[in-house]
Formats: structure tokens, C-alpha cells, sequence
């Protein structure tokens, strides 16, 4: 066993920090404040690289591994990136644009990831419905041929990046009575006659991405717009899973450091019956469980990516371990570092409130902790 | 990175799996409810094999590979933790103690017999109220002619009723000093075995030494500091986080045989979520407290400044999640699980342990939470 990162790989970190500190973190809390989505940074984000990071050079990319990208990922939340932006960059990268680029042909790939990859075009993916989430097979989107085109039928709902997307991968199922083996993924683009987006959904965190429903009604597409072959869609989704529960997971553990490094300030500074209350064991209590976390979570989160960098494909059982880990075992350790801040926790300025109401997605967006819990009992 | 273990830490674990064969069961058995002799003998007789395939030399030798020995002290401690306890005891810190701070003559004498299984030491550490983070030793050694009189009081020690010889940590002119002694010398008593929660098949009991002669050829030290005392108890914390995972495992498997074979409704009760979610829970913190535990082995061989940090972190981690797994994998058996003797109860009781002894999960946070504070 070897947990080492190589030189480059830490020399790309520290890159990363330093551009997003920068860039990026100084327009974070105005964003976040007033749920807007941040298209400026969103761009920067894709000219510095980091859009298209693992896709290759001449679509775009950098041919990066899935530890490098898992690493950037980290790497953003401990600069201070929310987890709004970091939401939508996952979004967009591994849900919608690697749809696109491990499956889709040539044209589909020439055609969108150069545009996905510099950020001039944003990506969604919509495989949830109002009455389809945790059971994938019950969705209800129809997708129907009719002569050289596809006619999409149905509702999306929660879909990350929704209101502001050129691009879609939706999962819609062909034949009624088909279950997963229906399954197959389609690339919307907007404008599309019949296709249109809900409202931006006001969220309890990760406030800067936006969320709305999808609505197709009688949207057509060209056939040339099927990804991979009918019914192909249900193997891809799990693929992508492995993203939600891997890239998608280091922001929040990058971020549970960013929040560490701002309580040990504040314990440091904030004095109470004349000392600094980080001379309390109880703050330091607090202190030592957030770390706990972070040195528990983080090597989860490599395990799956580097499996990935191995060929080894669809790791459920390590993806379902480290989402469940990550999502339900950093609450408590998000309201120590909100708790240990006092009143000025609970105030917007001092930053750990976002955090707080940001982390709370992990146990629910990707698969609940329900879900991760039914499919590690399947497979034991 | 690599997540895989090497072909050498995979051939050691199942080289130690095949140490155990089918009257294991009621050796261990013996082990937990035996009286000091028959632990001896099981301990002496499992030492024998363990140095056969090559268990005891880890930590001893030149080269390291903290992440394999791991990996093959979680494999023993799956199997029975109270002779886990015992052997690391005696190779991992007495023998470490001899090949780290001994003298030449001192490994030559030592550390054949402590490689082959046939000695079995301890090193007397604790003493009263003391801590070592915050009180001095207050045994102490007086050099007359070529032996020291070593006279004091020391608690809690593992293996000292079945013990060949001990270290005994100690104090001469103010300096740290560790006075090998032969059991049965002189003015050295091993009280009674102390009945204990947990790791019932561990022999464990109080020292007192009244001017007990230590010769001076089988002194290890002076030291200037405390350094070693530190050391030790990072060898210990180590013992303990890897008994962690062993013991997790342990309970775990036990837990899922039973929720697979056990039916109720018609259904083996995995089946139903409040018996399967656990299970799930359950996997999750044993991989993840293993992770974790390899990641803090794997930083001990690194120059990392936060090696330190990791390791307590790792510490505490799995020394708790050992409690929850144990106390998940007794609900899971039911009325099974609360009966005497089983890997689910007896993990439940164990556990205490795993966080009270060497640096106790109060003091790791503070030193975690220590590590912390100077990163800003």
C-alpha cells in the first residue's frame, strides 16, 4: 500500500489553491448570499483547466488521472470554493460532459466536450424525476422513434445546473414495459422545440448552483443524439455514480479542512474568562473530531479513484462505503466547527454556516445514505 | 498510491490464518477461562508457530513495512484478540524495547529466543496515578557494585504473571532507565491476576519490586528525556489501533454469518433493513477505520509533520468504532449475542480497552486538537 501522491500531483494542488484563493473565493460569498449562479467563475474555472481536467488533450483536456481530478476537488474546497460552484463543476464534468466523452461517438464528442471542457457551454444531467429518485427503474421519461428523430416525454426534477445548461444527458426509457434494460441516455441541447426548465429551486445549501425541474413535452431531438445504444443507458448512470461518489465527495472533505484551518483561528483568537477558548478541552474536543473526520474520510475518497486509474470498473461496494461515510459522518463533525464559533457561527460573515448547510446535501444528493446502505447489503 | 497490499504483506497474513487449525476453538476457549499456567501454555505454544512463519521478526529487523505488519497483526487479532494482546505485547514492545534501545549483547542474548517464540517478556510501564505525560517514574535504581537495587511499584502490566523477564521503566540518577529482570529474581512480586472486563485471556497484574537486584548487563539506557517512554506508548497505540480493526472484523463476520443464516418471517433477517442497514454501517466503519489505520502505518515511514497527529487520529478512531461495531454485532445476534463467549460480547467488553490503554482517546484529542491549533 502506498498513500503517497506524486510531486506533480501536489504541485497541481497547490496550483489550484492558489487560483481559486485568488479568483474564485473572494466573489463566493456575495454568490452564495443571493443564490446566484457565478458564470464568471464558472468560465475561470474552465479556462485554468480544470472543466475538462481528465479528458484528452485535443478535446480540450489534459488527460489528467481520476486521483489528480479527485485531488483538484479537494483542492477547491479547501481554498474556500462553496459548495454551490463545486456542485455545478461536478455536474458538469462527470455527470453531463464524461457521459459524453466515455460513450458517446466522435461527433458527439468533437461536438461538445471542447465546448464543455472550457466551460463556454454548462452541462446537466437529469435522471431523477418527482416520482422517480432512489428507484431509477420506475422513471417515467419516454423516449419514443419516430422516423429519424426521438421524442422525449416527461419531467426531471432536482437536475443541478438545470436553468443555466446548453447541454443535457437525460436518461429516458424506450418501451413501457422495459425496467432498467429501457434505460438509454440522450443529449438535449437548450433551445430544443419542447424542451424547457423549472424554476431555480430556492435550497436549503449549495445555494450558488442552480436546481430546476426539466420538462420535456414533445421534445424532439435527432437520432444522432442517442448516446451509446438503446437501452445503455442504465450502465452508464452507474458509471457516472462512481463520480458522484468519488470527484463529487473531495470538495466536501476539502471543504471540512477549510472550516478546520478557520476554528483553530477563531480558537485561537477568541479569548473567554481571559484565554483563548482553544485552551478549552472542549473546544479542543470539537477540534480533534473535525480532524478525525478529514484523516477518516479522505483515503475513501482516493480508494475509488484510484480503482478507477486502474481500469477496475464500477466499484459499488467502495463507492457506497465512502458516500455513506462521508454524507452521514460529517454532520456532526460540520456543526462542531459551527457550534465552537458561537453566535458568529451562526451568521453568514464567518463562513462555517455555509458549510454547515452546504454538507448537509452529502448524505442526500447521489444516492441517500439509505440507498448506499441497501446497496452495500446486496452486495455483502 | 496503491490501495492493494503487496505480495509479501499477503503471503504473511495468510501464512499467520494457517498458524490456526481446528482445535484453535478450544485452545482459545482455554485461553479466556484459564488460570495463569494454562495461559502460559497456550501463548508459549502459539508464540512457537508465530515465529515460525516469520510474525515476530516484524518491528525487530532491520527495514521496515509498518502497513504489512499491520495487516498481519489485524489478521491474529480477528482470531483471538486476548493471545493478539499477549504476543504483541511481548514482540512488538519488549522485543522492540531490546532491538531499538539494547545493547549488542543484550539483542544477542534476546532477540533469537524473542523471533523463534520461546521467551516471553513485558515492559512494566504504568505506575499508581502516573501518566507519563504529566508525573515522573518514581521507581528507581541504585547501582551497588555491578547490579542496580531497583525498588518501586508498577500497574497494570500485560503478560507479567506468565512473563520470562521484564523491563522494568525506571529511574536512575533522574535519568530514564529500563531494568531487565529475570521473573521470580529477588524482591521482585507479581501480584494476583486482576479479573478484568475484557481480553479475559490476557494475563495482567501489578508489580512490586523491593530492592530487587538488576544487573547492570541487562540495563537499557540512561536516556537523556523522555523519549522513549513516548516511543513506547506509539508502539503501543499502534498494537491497539490494529487490535481495533481485528477486533471489528471479528464481530462483524460473526454478525453477518448470523443475519444470512438466521431466519425469521420466512427470510434470513438481512433481509429486513434494521438488521441489513446495520451490517452496512458496520462495513463502513471497519473500512474506513482501516484505511485509515494503514494510512497512519503507511505515514510512520514518512517524514510527514503530521505523522503524529494521524496516528492519534487513527487511534481513537478505531478504538471507538470497535465499540459501535461490537455493540451493533451484539444487537444483530439478539439473545445469542448476550450470552457468554461469543466474538459479539466478548468484542463489546474488549473494546473499553482499546480506548483506555495506551494514550486513552481523552489525551489523543487533546494532542490531535494540539497538532491542529498550530496549523493557522
Amino acid at each position: 500500500m502506498d498513500f503517497s501522491f506524486t510531486e506533480e500531483q501536489l504541485m497541481f494542488k497547490e496550483q489550484v489553491m492558489r487560483f481559486a484563493t485568488k479568483e474564485i473565493v473572494p466573489r463566493v460569498q456575495e454568490h452564495e448570499l443571493k443564490g446566484e449562479f457565478d458564470f464568471q467563475s464558472f468560465r475561470k474555472l474552465g479556462e485554468f483547466g480544470i472543466l475538462g481536467l481528465h479528458f484528452s488533450e485535443e478535446l480540450g483536456g489534459s488527460n489528467a488521472d481520476v486521483v489528480t481530478s479527485v485531488l483538484v476537488g479537494e483542492a477547491l474546497g479547501e481554498a474556500g470554493v462553496d459548495g454551490g460552484l463545486t456542485l455545478a463543476y461536478g455536474a458538469h464534468t462527470f455527470l453531463c460532459a464524461d457521459t459524453i466523452f466515455a460513450h458517446g461517438t466522435d461527433t458527439q464528442r468533437k461536438k461538445y466536450i471542447p465546448k464543455l471542457a472550457s466551460g463556454e457551454w454548462i452541462g446537466c444531467m437529469g435522471l431523477t424525476e418527482p416520482g422517480a429518485g432512489s428507484d431509477v427503474a420506475s422513471l417515467a421519461t419516454r423516449a419514443e422513434k419516430r422516423g429519424d428523430k426521438y421524442v422525449l416525454n416527461g419531467n426531471k426534477m432536482f437536475i443541478t445546473n438545470g436553468p443555466v445548461s446548453d447541454v443535457a444527458v437525460i436518461y429516458a426509457k424506450i418501451g413501457k414495459d422495459l425496467k432498467h434494460a429501457g434505460i438509454s441516455a440522450f443529449i438535449v441541447e437548450k433551445g430544443a422545440a419542447g424542451f424547457s426548465t423549472g424554476k431555480n429551486l430556492v435550497k436549503m445549501g449549495v445555494r450558488s448552483s442552480h436546481t430546476s425541474e426539466l420538462i420535456f413535452e414533445d421534445c424532439e431531438i435527432p437520432e444522432e443524439n442517442l448516446i451509446g445504444q438503446e437501452g445503455a443507458g442504465f450502465i452508464m448512470a452507474m458509471q457516472t455514480v462512481e463520480w458522484d461518489r468519488s470527484a463529487l465527495l473531495a470538495p466536501f472533505i476539502g471543504g471540512m479542512t477549510y472550516v478546520l484551518k478557520k476554528c483553530a483561528r477563531f480558537a485561537k483568537e477568541r479569548y473567554q474568562f481571559g484565554r483563548p477558548i482553544g485552551e478549552f478541552q472542549a473546544i479542543k474536543h470539537k477540534l480533534a473530531d473535525i480532524k478525525i473526520f478529514i484523516e477518516a474520510a479522505r483515503s475513501l475518497c482516493y480508494r475509488i479513484a484510484w480503482c478507477k486509474d486502474q481500469g477496475r470498473p464500477l466499484n459499488h461496494l467502495e463507492a457506497a462505503v465512502a458516500k455513506l461515510f462521508i454524507g452521514d459522518w460529517s454532520l456532526k463533525p460540520a456543526n462542531d466547527a459551527m457550534v465552537l464559533h458561537g453566535g458568529y457561527g451562526y451568521c453568514h460573515e464567518y463562513e462555517v454556516e455555509r458549510y454547515f448547510r452546504d454538507s448537509r446535501l452529502a448524505p442526500i444528493g447521489g444516492g441517500t445514505s439509505e440507498i448506499e446502505k441497501k446497496i452495500i447489503c446486496k452486495l455483502i | 498510491m496503491n490501495f492493494d497490499y503487496s505480495e509479501t504483506q499477503r503471503n504473511l497474513c495468510e501464512k499467520v490464518k494457517g498458524v490456526f487449525d481446528t482445535d484453535t476453538e478450544a485452545s482459545f476457549a482455554k485461553l479466556e477461562s484459564g488460570d495463569d499456567d494454562a495461559i502460559r501454555i497456550v501463548v508459549s505454544k502459539y508464540l512457537k508457530t508465530l515465529g515460525q512463519v516469520g510474525y515476530l521478526t516484524r518491528g525487530l529487523e532491520n527495514g521496515k513495512d509498518t502497513v504489512g505488519l499491520v495487516a498481519a497483526q489485524e489478521s491474529l487479532a480477528r482470531i483471538s484478540p486476548s493471545l493478539f494482546l499477549s504476543v504483541e505485547v511481548n514482540a512488538r514492545i519488549f522485543g522492540r524495547l531490546i532491538a531499538v534501545y539494547g545493547t549488542a549483547d543484550q539483542k544477542s542474548q534476546f532477540l533469537p529466543d524473542l523471533k523463534e517464540g520461546r521467551l516471553i517478556g513485558t515492559v512494566a510501564l504504568s505506575e499508581g496515578g502516573m501518566n507519563i505525560e504529566n508525573n515522573p517514574l518514581h521507581t528507581a535504581g541504585v547501582q551497588v557494585g555491578d547490579s542496580f537495587l531497583v525498588t518501586g511499584e508498577k500497574n497494570h502490566v500485560v503478560n507479567a504473571p506468565i512473563a520470562d523477564w521484564i523491563a522494568i521503566a525506571g529511574k536512575m540518577k533522574e535519568k530514564i532507565v529500563f531494568f531487565v529482570i529475570k521473573n521470580r529474581s529477588k524482591g521482585l512480586s507479581i501480584g494476583q491476576r486482576l479479573p478484568t472486563m475484557g481480553y479475559n485471556g490476557m494475563a495482567i497484574s501489578t508489580i512490586s519490586l523491593e530492592n530487587c537486584s538488576a544487573l547492570s548487563k541487562y540495563v537499557i539506557g540512561p536516556f537523556e528525556g523522555e523519549a522513549p517512554l513516548k516511543t513506547i506508548r506509539t508502539w503501543e497505540d499502534q498494537i491497539l489501533t490494529a487490535g481495533s480493526l481485528g477486533l471489528m472484523h471479528r464481530c462483524y463476520t460473526t454478525a453477518l454469518s448470523y443475519a444470512k443464516n438466521h431466519t425469521s418471517g420466512n427470510k434470513p433477517i438481512i433481509a429486513y433493513q434494521e438488521v441489513g442497514f446495520k451490517l452496512a454501517e458496520m462495513l463502513t466503519l471497519l473500512q474506513t477505520a482501516q484505511l485509515l489505520a494503514y494510512r497512519a502505518a503507511w505515514m510512520a515511514e514518512t517524514n510527514n509533520r503530521e505523522t503524529n497527529v494521524v496516528a492519534y487520529c487513527a487511534k481513537v478512531f478505531c478504538a471507538e468504532s470497535a465499540e459501535e461495531v461490537a455493540s451493533q454485532a451484539l444487537q444483530i445476534l439478539g439473545g445469542h449475542g448476550y450470552i457468554d463467549g461469543n466474538p459479539a460480547e466478548e468484542g463489546y467488553r474488549n473494546a473499553k480497552y482499546l480506548q483506555i490503554a495506551g494514550t486513552s482517546t481523552e489525551i489523543s484529542r487533546m494532542k490531535i486538537a494540539d497538532g491542529v491549533l498550530k496549523m493557522e
